[in-house]
């Protein structure tokens, strides 16, 4: 019984989902690819333009749809290929993680970073961080509490 | 039909019986923000508000859940498979509602059994009793009187109970289902007591209206466009408050809930005070306005129910009156327009 | 203080100053006063004013309502309604040419479901906001109508709705989450904190952009947590703290203790700044320092 119990426990893996700009941390992760560098694959990265565009509700998104994470990476101040998304973005975000740890949403779920193009090795060090964390924390199960499971479809539909 | 007498003890020995039996029992319950509500109740001890003018928003959703989802859907092998639901539906009581609403739920069932039959409505109404407490307190919003029903009114409930000096409640059955509820609870009644004397019933405001003259005013195609709208509803900002709090308010949409390859199909209730209720595809909305939006819900409750379902859509609950931010209320239209018609 | 304000209001539309002033009148229940519009002198006789006035009548100068305008405004505000008529200038809504404040002195109004009578109200009866009100008389207005009253010099952000905010900060995460999911499990998706605020004055509402469906129309809990967060962060820096999404919840969510939990942390990270008070200076959230604090990124 409790041999099964933990085979099941390293059979889950988080959902990390990590919202990164175009042009630095896409770039960064792109070239930890291209360089053969190995990290945690339970990330899902989401390209966008700029940090500038991430709304916070891509994070409340990210949670709904059954993330047990979220990271959300760009260019470090001053390296903005649009010069202030970045700046505007972190304004955001400082508001916006404020008012999601005053909700009640557990804050070691929710990660940002500055990733630059050349900076493969802090992506990888980054993701895997995160990554583990997340692997103790085990699944964000009161956020799941209110979010669809595909057990529940299963169920319906073998009946 | 019998009537029949249970005391206080009794009454709430039959909330533990019934729950005991395995029925549901939805009844006004004080929340922990102090609004009374509409629940379910599990036990005697639970913190009822039977006593409280009417709860914050009408038990039609023990009927007609603002919420519920109508099917399932998955891509399956072969295509996208697709499931109706069938929730469980349990025998329910209606504990302690007000007359006014026990009549709403024959407007609500005129519609949901209209041109098409809602099973998910009907069903639940089917297996339910509605028991309704007559009203011995008014307040200043309630004017069930002025729209031809009164406090302590029969329409709509399997049983009246009537509140006994001293306590305890007269048990009135008004339909063959309320009758059974007694004979299946035959332990928690017993004989009317000849000496029985009630409390005195509620007395609500006349607001000197005539529904029928409101009709006829609403009836004549130059007074669509009068200028009464424009005074009357030009202040109001559009929430959707009085239709989700009101008691025969019916409008609902379909939503796909799409998780993945699969999804629900919900329906959730709507209200016609949204701007987007009437939104064309095209980009047109023929009520453009909130004030037009406003004369809908007016002509609704006293001329579309009347006309279609031969029912009345207002029973007078002022639960919109309450809740309006902005002080519309809808009793100084009937007022008006009582006054231009007569 | 009602006469003259009736009387100026007639000055106003009798020499076509204004077509129209926004105002109260007695409402059609106890204690409760009501939005007027005053298009003519006849109806300025039913202008009131009372701590019974507790709408922010200023969501009628928003592009909500342009139907209703026909050129320059008069409006009745009180100091908090005077914030809001603030930001409206301040985010290009409004001109300060186009709208003549006839500013009220106010020593507070009436809490919400608190019916009073009489103009002495005291403490108890008050709304929350005006515990902490620092514009008893109001910042800005054409016309000033009772006697000025001098605000106390209040400590920033303490006190009152902030006691609260700070009684939920304290409290650990997941009992925060449970306290505001209970709150948000009432929600009834109404939408008449957005509805009613001066604010929200967007043309198409994140509400009812369904490609995809950003905040879901179902009223379940993750419907109404989407809705309830996003609400508030797009009042972030914003919000003037009038009340009246609160006021106006019948679900009686506290959404005060949410906006002004924003409210503190805009104050707390972007130079004290607090909205309402200049117009003109750039919103939080439209501008930024390079030495932003961002201790919280990798």
């Amino acid at each position: 019984m409790s041999e099964e119990k933990t085979e099941k426990k390293e059979e889950w893996k988080p959902r990390l989902v990590a919202y990164v700009c175009n042009w630095c941390t896409y770039g960064g992760a792109d070239l930890a690819g291209t360089s053969r560098l190995t990290y945690d694959t339970s990330v899902r990265a989401i390209k966008l333009p700029c940090t500038g565009r991430i709304d916070p509700l891509f994070i409340i998104k990210a949670f709904e749809r059954g993330a047990d994470g979220v990271l959300i990476s760009g260019c470090h101040p001053g390296d903005c290929h649009y010069n202030t998304g970045n700046y505007h973005a972190r304004r955001r975000w400082t508001t916006f993680r404020s008012l999601l740890d005053f909700s009640g949403i557990d804050m070691r779920r929710l990660h940002f970073s500055w990733i630059s193009a050349a900076e493969a090795g802090k992506w990888v060090e980054v993701i895997n961080e995160v990554s583990t964390n997340l692997k103790e924390l085990g699944p964000y199960k009161e956020f799941k509490a209110i979010t669809e499971k595909k057990e529940e479809y299963d169920r319906v539909f073998a009946q | 039909m019998s009537v029949n007498q249970l005391s206080e003890d009794a009454f709430y020995n039959l909330i533990d019986d019934l729950n005991s039996k395995g029925t549901t029992v939805v009844a006004p319950v004080r929340n922990e923000v102090g609004m009374v509500q509409y629940e379910k109740v599990t036990s005697s001890k639970d913190n009822f508000a039977f006593d409280e003018v009417i709860g914050r928003y009408s038990p039609k959703d023990a009927f007609f859940p603002q919420h519920e989802t109508v099917l399932r859907y998955r891509e399956g092998e072969n295509g996208v498979e697709v499931k109706a639901e069938e929730p469980e539906i349990n025998d329910t009581v209606l504990l302690g509602i007000r007359p006014c609403d026990a009549a709403a739920m024959i407007s609500l069932n005129k519609v949901f059994t209209w041109d098409y039959i809602d099973n998910l409505f009907t069903e639940r109404r089917k297996k339910a009793v509605i028991i309704s407490i007559a009203c011995n307190e008014a307040d200043e919003s309630c004017y069930c009187t002025s729209v031809g029903f009164a406090p302590d009114g029969k329409e709509g409930s399997d049983l009246l109970f009537s509140k006994i000096k001293g306590g305890g409640y007269l048990a009135e059955a008004l339909t063959d289902e309320g009758e059974t509820f007694i004979a299946n609870n035959s332990t928690c009644f017993s004989k009317k007591d000849k000496s029985v004397e009630l409390e005195p019933i509620a007395e609500v405001t006349d607001l000197g209206v005539n529904i029928e003259h409101i009709k006829r005013w609403l009836d004549k195609k130059e007074n669509f466009e009068h200028k009464v709208w424009d005074d009357l509803a030009a202040k109001c900002v559009g929430c959707g408050g009085c239709t989700f709090v009101c008691p025969t308010c019916h409008c609902f949409d379909l939503v796909d809930e799409p998780y993945g390859d699969q999804g629900k199909r919900v329906k959730n209730w709507d209200g016609c005070q949204f701007d987007h209720f009437t939104l064309h595809a095209s980009g047109h909305n023929p009520r453009e306005h909130q004030p037009q939006r406003w004369r809908n819900r007016f002509h609704c409750k006293f001329k579309i129910y009347p006309d279609r379902f031969e029912k009345k859509g207002c029973v007078g609950c002022g639960r919109c009156i309450r809740v309006c931010p902005v002080n519309l209320d809808i009793t100084e239209a009937m007022i008006e327009i009582t006054a231009m018609e007569s | 203080m009602i006469e003259s304000l009736r009387s100026k209001s007639k000055e106003l539309l009798e020499n076509g100053t204004v077509s129209l002033v926004i105002g109260y009148a007695e409402g059609s229940k106890k204690g409760k006063t009501k939005p007027f519009f005053a298009y003519s002198s006849e109806d300025c006789d039913k202008l009131t004013f009372s701590p019974q006035c507790v709408n922010n009548l200023t969501i009628y100068l928003t592009r909500k309502f342009t139907f209703m305008k026909k050129g320059k405004v008069a409006i009745v505000a009180k100091g908090c309604d005077v914030k809001t008529i603030n930001v409206l200038i301040q985010e290009n809504q409004l001109k300060r040419d186009d709208v003549i404040i006839l500013g009220m002195s106010c020593d507070g109004v009436v809490g919400k479901d608190i019916v009073h009578d009489g103009e002495q109200l005291p403490d108890e009866n008050k709304s929350i906001k005006c515990l902490t009100c620092d514009v008893k008389t109001p910042i800005d207005y054409d016309h000033l109508f009772g006697e000025e009253i001098k605000s106390e010099a209040l400590e920033p952000m303490t006190g009152g709705i902030y006691d609260a905010v700070k009684e939920v900060k304290a409290m650990s995460w997941s009992d925060r989450w449970k306290y505001w999911m209970d709150h948000f499990e009432r929600c009834i998706k109404c939408y008449a904190c957005k509805k009613v605020c001066p604010l929200c004055y967007c043309d198409v509402c994140i509400t009812e952009k369904s490609r995809p469906q950003w905040i879901e129309t179902s009223a379940h809990a993750r419907g109404n947590y989407a809705w309830n967060i996003k609400r508030a962060m797009d009042l972030a820096g914003r919000c003037t703290f009038c009340g009246e999404c609160d006021r106006s919840c019948p679900a009686e969510i506290p959404l005060n203790i949410i906006n002004q939990e924003l409210a503190m942390t805009v104050y707390d990270s972007f130079e004290n700044y607090t909205a309402g008070y200049q117009t003109d200076v750039t919103p939080p959230f439209v501008s930024f320092k390079e030495e932003d604090k961002e201790d919280f990124i990798k």
